[in-house]
């Protein structure tokens, strides 16, 4: 997997909650690093043992240079924790025509709402933090950890939503009435709208609908830059230099949603580089111990109640296997689903890889170039 | 329920609206994420978003559908359906409803106000209990606390003194319970805690933490140097079956730290669910789950 992405700019990982994104995201990072790459890892929330691992305490909203240990030679893996917030008032600083219309923006009480609280604006940010990264050109490599969200590629459409909603043209028409002086055109065009500001109002309450107004209003000639800015991010995602690794978790309901997201990737025109199967527990060799065949064993090895615990050690045995065939249905699953995909695995390791140690396994893991699927109606 | 992505909240759910249509009571499960996990858990049941499915003997299910819920709040408030279709294809409403902070959330909370405060023709309620299958923790957090929000931000008017209504229940202790599902795995436990401060801190009831997939206490400390020796004789079936005990056993211990990690960072009562080793997760399994719940909410009093 990792010589799939290398050399390309931009590495985003994506797929549903839980799947290990984040780790997935470190280990590529890592891998990345040691092969000679200047990579910066952009988390969204990582653990703190984890972040702790990466360098970063608490809120790092700038990229901190991972302390060299051991493990990583001379490599250089940075690490920053997205800070939406922070990203989003930058983003209003710069774009901004005026200092006045900067601060009326910060402190209206919707922007505040809109920045801080709303579960979307992190998507937005997200993408808007990795454009403020490719701008600054200080790393040969950003991998991108994507926010939890209900639709795993929420974040991609997020730009085009908040510049439909900055530009709110029909919104700011009803909101401000024409001057008597405007154009016929434009007064037709209040007119026919007016009705359904009344019926918004009688529901919003004029209070809200003033706010909002200003609000919209603060966003005048801020339209253009935010527009050029989703658009030179989006062509970015789109070209070869950037690629996209969907994790999965073996589980039917993770594979489902990967293979959704694969394919969505694939019809919008992003580069899919690969998938990872993460937590992959490997089938245990040989067969299962019978409790009549452990029991002796174990009795000779000083077992205090032998039976007992012969029972419970091939319960042991026997759940192994259960996963490692669990894992091997969804192996099945994914295979041959996406077409040229290929899959590299991740196996379940009996610590969580929360420090740089482990990371390297998951590094290692990584490296492993992913099986190239099989074309699912052409049996080879 | 709330929790990390990847936990089984949805699992969790389902298991406790199970377990209370089980204990008599009239139940609704509410699946707010829409990755539509009822249907493939009580297979041949079809939960949509217009009106509850049955799935089992008191229990129903139902989805919510924000732009659903949406025209049916407008169609309320309106009264006249063709002034609902004037406002919802006007250009000027999609401006409005992207630009207005939280409207989404603020409708699924609504919607999900409504079944809680239904009530049947002889004035009881419609339902006994409400399970919401909520979205992934941070999405999950601002669901909650969308109504406060709005009440704060939208000065006056009808949408405030909805909102003010909505919120009055979410946040009442005696009407809602939220509770915090966890896995014992590093990422899980950490949100949990955080989760539980943020909750308090907007002042939402959060009510107990739930420990999902806890490996059971199936080896003593004692047995360890019989399993080591074992382990370590030549390679065979006997001494993988040493090493898998083994490895349970180190599980078995991690989960003991989880745990506490877990109920002093949340300071929650803690209800532990087992692990189910399952190739496939399906109703038996689903019921399996429900007795144990029932059995440590029952240990641990009302959570």
């Amino acid at each position: 997997m990792i010589e799939a992405v290398e050399r390309r700019r931009i590495v985003v990982c994506c797929g549903a909650g839980g799947v290990g994104k984040t780790t997935v995201s470190a280990g590529l990072g890592l891998g990345l690093a040691h092969r000679g790459a200047r990579t910066v890892v952009v988390t969204i929330d990582p653990a703190r043992r984890l972040a702790t691992a990466l360098g970063m305490e608490g809120l790092a909203d700038e990229p901190r240079r991972v302390p060299a240990e051991p493990g990583l030679g001379g490599a250089e893996l940075w690490a920053l924790q997205l800070d939406a917030k922070a990203t989003f008032d930058r983003l209003i600083a710069r774009e901004a025509p005026t200092p006045e219309a900067r601060d009326r923006i910060l402190e209206n009480r919707i922007y505040r709402h809109l920045s801080g609280a709303v579960a979307g604006a992190q998507d937005y940010m997200a993408v808007e933090r990795l454009h403020e990264l490719v701008d600054e050109g200080s790393f040969d490599t950003i991998v991108l950890d994507t926010p939890p969200s209900q639709n795993a590629l929420d974040f991609l459409d997020a730009p085009a939503r908040i510049t439909r909603f900055i530009e709110g043209r029909a919104l700011r028409l009803l909101l401000r009435p024409p001057l008597p002086g405007a154009g016929l055109g434009r007064r037709v065009l209040a007119a026919g709208t007016g009705t359904a500001f009344s019926l918004l109002q009688r529901l919003t309450g004029a209070q809200l609908m003033r706010d909002l107004s200003d609000f919209l209003a603060a966003f005048d000639g801020m339209y253009d830059g935010f527009a050029a800015r989703a658009k030179a991010i989006n062509a970015l995602l789109r070209s070869p230099e950037s690629g996209f690794v969907v994790v999965a978790a073996p589980d039917s309901e993770s594979i489902g949603q990967a293979v959704a997201l694969g394919r969505r990737l694939d019809d919008d025109g992003y580069p899919l580089a690969g998938l990872v199967l993460n937590r992959v527990h490997p089938l245990p060799p040989g067969g299962l111990a019978q409790p009549e065949a452990l029991a002796p064993a174990l009795a000779a090895a000083g077992a205090p109640e032998p039976a007992s615990l012969a029972e419970r050690a091939a319960a042991s045995q026997r759940e192994e296997q259960i996963l490692a065939l669990r894992d091997l249905d969804a192996r099945e699953a994914l295979a041959g689903a996406l077409e040229g995909a290929p899959v590299t695995e991740v196996p379940s390791f009996e610590r969580e890889p929360v420090e740089l140690e482990g990371l390297g396994d998951v590094a290692a893991a990584l490296a492993v170039a992913g099986r190239a699927q099989r074309a699912a109606s052409t049996p080879s | 329920m709330l929790g990390k992505g990847g936990v089984g909240k949805s699992t969790v759910s389902a298991a406790l609206g199970l377990a209370a249509a089980r204990a008599g009571k009239r139940s609704l499960l509410i699946e707010v994420a829409g990755q539509n996990r009822l249907s493939r858990l009580f297979r041949g049941a079809e939960v949509g978003h217009e009106a509850p499915a049955q799935l089992a003997p008191r229990l129903f299910g139902v989805q919510v559908d924000v732009e659903y819920a949406i025209e049916e709040y407008l169609t309320g408030q309106l009264k006249v359906r063709p002034l609902v279709e004037l406002l919802t294809r006007s250009r000027a409403f999609h401006t409005f409803a992207a630009a207005a902070p939280g409207l989404p959330e603020l409708v699924t909370v609504g919607k999900i106000w409504t079944y809680a405060v239904a009530l049947r023709e002889d004035r009881r309620p419609v339902w006994d209990q409400l399970v919401v299958d909520c979205p992934a923790t941070g999405h999950g957090v601002a669901l909650l606390e969308t109504a406060g929000n709005v009440e704060e931000i939208a000065g006056g008017g009808p949408i405030r003194d909805q909102a003010a209504r909505i919120q009055e229940v979410v946040s009442h202790p005696a009407a809602t319970g939220i509770a915090i599902v966890a896995r014992p795995e590093e990422l899980a436990i950490s949100e949990a805690v955080e989760a539980a401060e943020a909750l308090r801190e907007r002042g939402l009831p959060v009510a107990a933490a739930v420990l999902n997939g806890v490996r059971g206490d199936r080896f003593r400390p004692d047995e360890e140097p019989a399993l080591a020796g074992l382990a370590a004789t030549a390679d065979g079936p006997p001494s993988r079956a040493a090493a898998a005990a083994l490895r349970h056993l180190a599980g078995q211990r991690a989960d003991e730290g989880y745990r506490r990690r877990l109920a002093e960072g949340t300071r929650l009562p803690l209800i532990e669910l087992p692990e189910l080793v399952r190739r496939r997760f399906d109703l038996a399994a689903l019921e399996e789950l429900s007795g144990a719940l029932a059995g440590a909410v029952s240990r641990n009093g009302r959570p």
